[in-house]
């Protein structure tokens, strides 16, 4: 069973079923919108050439659902949609298969594909929910942390690529919006042409 | 992860992710009342070694909303109570 939450024009859920991306596009239909994008985030089989079996997701679940409908409404708003739906996978998910999909709907393109990258960028940041990939063999699961450097249990061998850490370790606050470290995003058209 | 409630005198502490590999656990009661400037410390007492591996690069959430840790560690902060329900979050891998 999916654990759900909806506000106005923002639906946010957490399910172990598989997901379905045509259901999460219907929840965004609207004959305000003149485009609908979809972004849908598959397990993929390798780490860094390092061949993985299957990932697991956990969440805090109540918390999880407060975030993802915090960026719900953000990017509503921040790109004028008429409506967004997101929804995350948990528990093990084979390779290959939708561990997250994004639905925006909007009166104009630009505006949709801009939003679905915003929305699915800052679940990356904050969304309440880690990944376990287990590589088989004797290696067991590794918990991977979406931030640069910011590793989970143990990376044997792995050279990721980590920012030099503060005085204080690195530094992990969550994300202001927008804020992926490259500076913050720019809309260099913000107003609506014609889709 | 049970979500049953802690027993009186109690809090509920959280360990999800990489935290729970850490404390081989979801979650356990511990003495409340407690400021939150010495969690860290109570932790380091029970995990050896959780506070430098893994707990300085996470977030504490009590009662669902994040809350600061003292900079200066002989503050002692907010003060989490009887009944509480207190997070820790490892940077996240969602998506």
């Amino acid at each position: 069973m999916a654990k759900e939450l909806q506000e106005g024009n923002c639906y946010v859920a957490l399910t172990h079923d598989h997901l379905d991306s045509t259901s999460m596009i219907n929840r965004v239909r609207s004959p305000k919108a003149g485009a609908i994008v979809l972004f849908a985030g598959t397990t993929r089989d390798n780490f860094a050439g390092k061949p993985v079996k299957e990932l697991q997701y956990t969440s805090y679940e109540p918390r999880a659902l407060q975030t993802m409908l915090a960026i719900c409404k953000s990017v509503l708003e921040n790109h004028s949609l008429t409506s967004i739906a997101i929804i995350h996978r948990l528990g093990v998910v084979p390779i290959g298969e939708e561990s997250i999909l994004i639905t925006v709907s909007s009166p104009h393109r630009q505006a949709a594909w801009r939003a679905g990258e915003e929305a699915l960028e800052e679940c990356k940041a904050k969304v309440e929910v880690w990944k376990k990939e287990e590589f088989g063999g004797e290696e067991g699961g590794v918990w991977r942390a979406n931030r640069d450097g910011a590793v989970g249990v143990r990376i044997d061998g792995d050279k990721e690529d980590k920012p030099a850490p503060g005085p204080h370790g690195p530094i992990l606050r969550p994300k202001v919006l927008g804020e992926r470290g490259h500076g913050p995003v720019v809309h260099l058209n913000s107003q609506q042409n014609g889709s | 992860m049970s979500t049953s409630k802690a027993p009186p005198g109690h809090f509920k502490i959280l360990y999800f992710g990489p935290a729970e590999n850490h404390t081989r656990k979801g979650s356990e009661n511990l003495p409340a009342p407690l400021p939150i400037g010495k969690l860290f410390s109570t932790l380091e007492e029970k995990y050896g070694g959780i506070k430098a591996n893994l707990l300085e690069s996470c977030l504490i959430t009590v009662n669902l909303e994040y809350v600061d840790l003292p900079e200066d560690e002989n503050e002692e902060g907010i003060m989490i109570q009887e009944g509480d329900e207190v997070a820790i979050i490892p940077p996240v891998s969602s998506g």
